[in-house]
C-alpha cells in the first residue's frame, strides 16, 4: 500500500486541524450524516412497509387480518411466545445466578454453551430438533411410542423457539448480577432472611432492569422467529403455521395486503413492547 | 426455606407442564380430520373446490363431517416433512420421485401406482410465461438463452416444480438434437440448460414463490407449470405464455400414507378422498384451475384449452426419476456441473 | 461465619444445578452433539468433502465476506450512532433511541420483504439504481444490506453504555493539553471503547453468519452466485442430504464459537479496563 505511517499521521493532523477550525460545523456534519444513514438504512424500509400496508386505507389494512388462518396463526405465535418467555425467564435467571454466584468445574465452558444458540443458524436449529425429536429420532421415538407429537406440532415449535431465545435473559442479567455484587445478598442472609426471600426481595429488584430488557428481547425474538419454524413446523395452515409463516404464505400466494398487515401488526407488537420498556425505565431510573 | 424453594419450583414446573398439556389438547382436535400434505401450486384447486366438494359428498354419504388440515410447501420439502413426522393422511406431491421417497421411508406400503391412471391425479406441461406484448420475443427455449434475458425458476433442491422445469429444458435439448441428428445429444442438452441457467435471476424455494416473484415484476421469462400460469390468468392477471414445442409432461401423484391413516383411523375417508380426486367432478375442477385432466372423457371436454405439444415427452424419456436424480441432480449430475461451470467460467 | 457463598446450598443448590444443567443439556448440548456425531460418524473424510464441494464452499465464502463487509460498515456507523446519541442533543432523540432497536423487533422475513419493496427491481429506487448499473436486490449487495439492517443495533447498544460512563473530564483534559479533537478521539476515547466495539462487532458477525429469513428473501439464492451458507444448508436439508447440511453447519458453528470465545475474552478485558 502506498500510505506510510508518517503520511497518515500528517493527514490525520491536517484533517483534525481543519475540524478544530470547523468546530460546531463538524458536530453538525457528524450528526446529520449518522442520522441520515440511520434514516436510510432502517427507517426508510419501515416507511415503505407502512406505506404498502396502508395504501388502500385502514379498512383494507384490517381486512387483511381477517380469516381464520390469520387469527389462528397469531394465536399460535402468542402461545408459543408466552411459553418460551416464561420458561426462558425462569431458566435464564437460574442460569445467570449459577454462572455468577457459583463455582463449578467447567464453568467457562458452560458459559460459552449458553451463547451457543447465537452461533447456530435458525434453520440448523430447526433441523436439529427434527433429527432429535422426530418419530425416528433419538429422543423422539420415546415420545412417538407415548403418542406425543413433538415435531410438526406445537411442542416442536416451542422447543425451537426456546433454543433460539435462550441466551437473551441470561446475557442481560449476568452483568447486572455481577455489578450488584454479593454484598446485599450476604447482608440479607446474615440478617436472617431465607434464601428464597433474599432472592425475591434483594436480588430480583436489583437485576430488575436487566431482566426486563432480557424478557423484552426474548419476546421480540420469539414473536419474529422464521427460519427455525419454517423447518420444524410443517406449515399446517391454522394448526402449525405461525404468524411469520402466515406472512410468508400470504406474500407468496399473492395476498400482499394480508402479508403486509400481518407484518405491521407482528413487528408493531414487538416494537411497542420495546417502547413501553424504555418508557418505564426512564420513569423509574431518573434520579 | 429449602422446602419452600423446592415447593415453589415444583409449583412452577407443574404450572408449566399443565399449561403445555392444556395447550396441546386445545390445539389437537379429536374430530374426524384429514391431513393433506401437498405441494404449493394446487392450493386453490384443493382449497376452493375439491375439498369442499368432498366434504359435501362425504356428509351425504356417511353423515360425517370431515375437517381438513392442509399444508402447502415445496414438494421436496413436503416429502421431507412427511418422512420426518408430519402425519399427512394424504400426500399430494409434484412428482413421483418425491412420493417414492415417502415409500422408501416405509410410510406408504400399498401399491399406489395400481390405482386409476397410475396414481397421477393431475397433469400439466412446463410452459414459459412472459410479459404482456412479449417485448423480449420469447417463443421457445432458445429465446431464454439470449443475453440480457432474465429467467425465473425455483431451486431443484427444494422445489419439485424446479425439477420439472430443468428436466423440460434438458429433455427438450435431447429431443431437438434427436430430431436433427437422429440421436439425442447430451452435450447439446447440457449446453442448452447451462445457457438458460446462466440467465436465471432468482431461484425461489417453491414453484408458487417463483410465480409470485415474476408477478412482482422480476424477470422476463418464467419457467413454470402451465397450470400456475392459467390460475393467474383465471384470477385476472395478464400473464401470456407459450408452451414450447418440446416440453415435458408433468404428472402429479397422490396417495394415502398408510402409516398415518392407520394411526389416525382415517383410512376409509382418505381412500375415499383420493378416489374422489379422480372422479369427473374433481377432474373438471382441476381443469378449471389450469390442470390437464387425466380422465380421458374430461380431457376430451377440455382439449381446446389444452393443446398437446408437438414434441411432448415424459420422465421416462429421461430414464425415470431414479435415473434423473442421479444423472441430473446428483453430485456428478448435469445440473450440479453446469452451476459450477457457470461460476468458474466454463 | 455462615454466608451465602459458603453455606453451600442455595435452598437447593443441587436442585438449581440439576434443573439448569438438564435444561441446557437437553435443549442445547444434546441436539448439537447428536447431530454433529451423526454427521461425523459417517467419516470425517466425507464431511470434509462435503465442505469442499464447490457450491458449499462458495456459500461459505460468500457468507463470510458479506459478514465481514457488514461488520466493518456497522463498526463505523455503530460507533458514530452511539456517539451522536450520547454526546449530542437534537429534537426527537428519545424516539430515535427507541427506533434503534427496531431491527430486533422485526421478524427477519419481514425485513426481507421491506427491503424488496423498497429496493427491488420494480420499485422506484430499484429502477433508478438499475439505470446506473447498481443492483442491490437479488445481487450480492442486497445480502450485505439485509445483514446491515438486522445487526445494526449490536454495535450501537454495545458502545452506548460505555460511552455514557466515560468521563468527559478525560476528554477535556486531553483537549486542554493541546490535542486536536480527532486525535483525542483516536488516542484517548477509541481505545477505551475498543472492547465494546469489538464485542458488538463479534455479536453482529456471529448473527450474520447464520442469518436466514431476511437474506433468503432478498438475495436471489443462485447457487455459487448469491446463495449464502444458511440458504445452502436449507436446500440440503430439504433434499435429503443431512450430512451436507451438517458439514456446512459445523463450519459456521465453529466459526461462531471461536468468535464468541473471543467475545468472552473481550468482555473480561473490558471489565478490567472499565473502571
Amino acid at each position: 500500500m502506498g500510505l506510510s505511517v508518517v503520511g497518515i499521521e500528517k493527514f490525520t493532523q491536517a484533517s483534525a486541524m481543519r475540524k478544530m477550525r470547523m468546530g460546531r460545523k463538524e458536530n453538525w456534519v457528524l450528526t446529520v450524516g449518522t442520522l441520515g444513514w440511520f434514516l436510510i438504512l432502517i427507517l426508510l424500509p419501515v416507511a415503505a412497509l407502512m406505506e404498502e400496508a396502508f395504501r388502500h386505507g385502514p379498512t383494507a389494512f384490517l381486512a387483511g387480518l381477517h380469516g381464520e388462518a390469520a387469527q389462528k396463526a397469531f394465536v399460535l405465535t402468542l402461545w408459543t411466545t408466552m411459553l418460551a418467555v416464561v420458561i426462558n425467564t425462569v431458566m435464564g435467571v437460574m442460569l445467570a445466578v449459577l454462572l455468577v454466584r457459583h463455582k463449578f468445574p467447567g464453568k467457562a465452558l458452560f458459559d460459552g454453551i449458553v451463547d451457543l444458540p447465537f452461533a447456530v443458524s435458525p434453520v440448523v436449529a430447526g433441523f436439529m430438533f427434527i433429527v432429535l425429536f422426530g418419530p425416528n429420532g433419538f429422543l423422539g421415538r420415546w415420545f412417538e411410542a407415548g403418542g406425543v407429537k413433538i415435531v410438526f406440532a406445537l411442542p416442536g415449535i416451542v422447543l425451537a423457539t426456546l433454543f433460539v431465545t435462550l441466551p437473551f435473559v441470561t446475557r442481560e442479567v449476568i452483568p447486572v448480577l455481577r455489578e450488584m455484587g454479593r454484598e446485599p445478598e450476604e447482608i440479607a442472609y446474615t440478617l436472617g432472611a431465607s434464601r428464597w426471600l433474599t432472592f425475591w426481595k434483594v436480588t430480583l429488584p436489583s437485576i430488575r432492569w436487566g431482566l426486563i430488557y432480557g424478557i423484552t428481547l426474548t419476546t421480540a425474538r420469539a414473536l419474529g422467529e422464521f427460519g427455525a419454524v419454517l423447518v420444524v413446523s410443517g406449515n399446517i395452515i391454522k394448526r402449525t403455521q405461525t404468524a411469520t409463516l402466515y406472512i410468508h404464505q400470504e406474500f407468496v400466494d399473492f395476498n400482499y395486503q394480508g402479508a403486509f398487515s400481518a407484518s405491521v401488526v407482528l413487528g408493531g407488537m414487538s416494537f411497542v413492547l420495546l417502547l413501553v420498556m424504555e418508557y418505564w425505565k426512564k420513569r423509574h431510573q431518573e434520579p | 426455606m429449602k422446602a419452600r424453594f423446592i415447593n415453589s419450583l415444583f409449583r412452577t414446573v407443574l404450572v408449566v407442564a399443565l399449561t403445555l398439556f392444556i395447550v396441546n389438547v386445545a390445539f389437537s382436535q379429536k374430530e374426524r380430520t384429514l391431513i393433506l400434505g401437498a405441494y404449493t401450486v394446487p392450493k386453490e384447486a384443493y382449497e376452493k373446490e375439491v375439498i369442499p366438494a368432498f366434504q359435501v359428498y362425504w356428509k351425504q354419504k356417511t353423515g360425517e363431517v370431515v375437517k381438513f388440515e392442509e399444508s402447502y410447501v415445496a414438494s421436496g420439502a413436503q416429502a421431507r416433512a412427511i418422512i420426518g413426522g408430519l402425519e399427512a393422511d394424504v400426500a399430494a406431491l409434484s412428482l413421483e420421485g418425491d412420493l417414492q421417497k415417502v415409500v422408501e421411508a416405509g410410510l406408504i406400503t400399498h401399491d399406489w401406482k395400481s390405482g386409476p391412471n397410475k396414481g397421477m391425479v393431475t397433469r400439466s406441461v412446463v410452459a414459459i410465461g412472459y410479459r404482456p406484448g412479449n417485448p423480449k420475443n420469447i417463443w421457445d427455449w432458445d429465446d431464454l438463452t439470449k443475453p440480457g434475458i432474465e429467467v425465473l425458476y425455483p431451486n431443484p433442491k427444494t422445489s419439485g416444480g424446479a425439477m420439472w422445469d430443468v428436466n423440460a429444458i434438458y429433455g427438450a435439448g435431447l429431443m431437438i438434437s434427436e430430431m436433427k441428428t437422429g440421436k439425442p445429444d447430451p452435450a447439446y442438452a447440457e449446453n442448452l440448460l447451462m445457457a438458460v441457467q446462466k440467465n436465471v435471476k432468482v431461484m425461489d424455494k417453491s414453484g408458487r414463490e417463483s410465480v409470485s416473484t415474476f408477478e412482482r415484476g422480476i424477470g422476463d421469462a418464467l419457467v413454470t407449470y402451465e397450470n400456475e400460469i392459467l390460475l393467474r390468468q383465471m384470477e385476472g392477471k395478464d400473464l401470456p405464455f407459450v408452451v414450447p414445442k418440446a416440453t415435458i409432461l408433468i404428472e402429479n401423484p397422490t396417495a394415502i400414507v398408510d402409516k398415518y391413516v392407520d394411526k389416525h383411523g382415517t383410512r376409509e375417508v382418505a381412500e375415499a378422498f383420493v378416489e374422489f380426486c379422480f372422479n369427473e367432478q374433481s377432474q373438471r375442477a382441476f381443469a378449471k384451475y389450469g390442470f390437464r385432466p387425466v380422465v380421458p372423457k374430461i380431457a376430451e371436454e377440455f382439449k381446446d384449452k389444452y393443446p398437446v405439444p408437438e414434441m411432448l415427452f415424459d420422465i421416462n424419456y429421461l430414464g425415470g426419476w431414479g435415473e434423473v436424480e442421479k444423472t441430473i441432480y446428483g453430485a456428478d449430475g448435469v445440473w450440479t456441473r453446469i452451476v459450477e461451470r457457470i461460476a468458474t467460467g466454463k | 461465619m455462615k454466608t451465602l457463598s459458603n453455606s453451600g446450598v442455595l435452598g437447593g443448590d443441587v436442585l438449581l444445578k440439576t434443573a439448569v444443567f438438564s435444561y441446557v443439556g437437553i435443549l442445547v448440548i444434546l441436539p448439537i452433539l447428536y447431530v454433529s456425531f451423526q454427521a461425523l460418524g459417517q467419516g470425517f473424510g466425507k464431511v470434509w468433502a462435503d465442505i469442499l464441494q464447490p457450491s458449499a464452499l462458495f456459500s461459505l465464502k460468500l457468507t463470510f465476506f458479506s459478514a465481514i463487509g457488514m461488520a466493518v460498515i456497522n463498526a463505523i456507523t455503530g460507533v458514530a450512532m452511539a456517539w451522536v446519541m450520547v454526546r449530542h442533543n437534537f429534537p426527537g432523540k428519545p424516539i430515535i433511541n427507541s427506533l434503534i432497536d427496531l431491527p430486533f423487533a422485526l421478524p427477519t422475513n419481514v425485513t426481507g420483504l421491506m427491503l424488496v419493496i423498497l429496493y427491488g427491481p420494480v420499485s422506484l429506487l430499484g429502477k433508478f439504481l438499475k439505470i446506473r448499473g447498481i443492483e442491490i436486490i437479488y445481487a450480492q449487495p442486497g445480502i450485505i444490506l439485509a445483514l446491515l439492517f438486522v445487526t445494526f443495533p449490536f454495535v450501537v447498544r454495545s458502545v452506548q453504555p460505555v460511552l455514557m460512563e466515560l468521563d468527559k473530564d478525560i476528554e477535556e483534559a486531553a483537549a486542554t493539553l493541546g490535542a486536536r479533537k480527532f486525535t483525542t478521539f483516536r488516542k484517548v476515547i477509541l481505545p477505551h471503547l475498543m472492547p465494546s466495539i469489538l464485542t458488538g462487532v463479534a455479536l453482529a458477525f456471529s448473527r450474520a453468519l447464520g442469518e436466514f429469513g431476511s437474506v433468503v428473501v432478498v438475495a436471489g439464492n443462485i447457487p455459487m452466485k448469491t446463495q449464502v451458507a444458511p440458504v445452502f444448508i436449507y436446500g440440503e436439508i430439504e433434499s435429503y442430504n443431512p450430512r451436507g447440511a451438517l458439514a456446512v453447519s459445523l463450519v459456521l458453528l465453529i466459526a461462531s464459537l471461536l468468535i464468541l470465545m473471543l467475545l468472552n475474552v473481550l468482555q473480561k478485558w473490558g471489565r478490567e479496563r472499565g473502571t
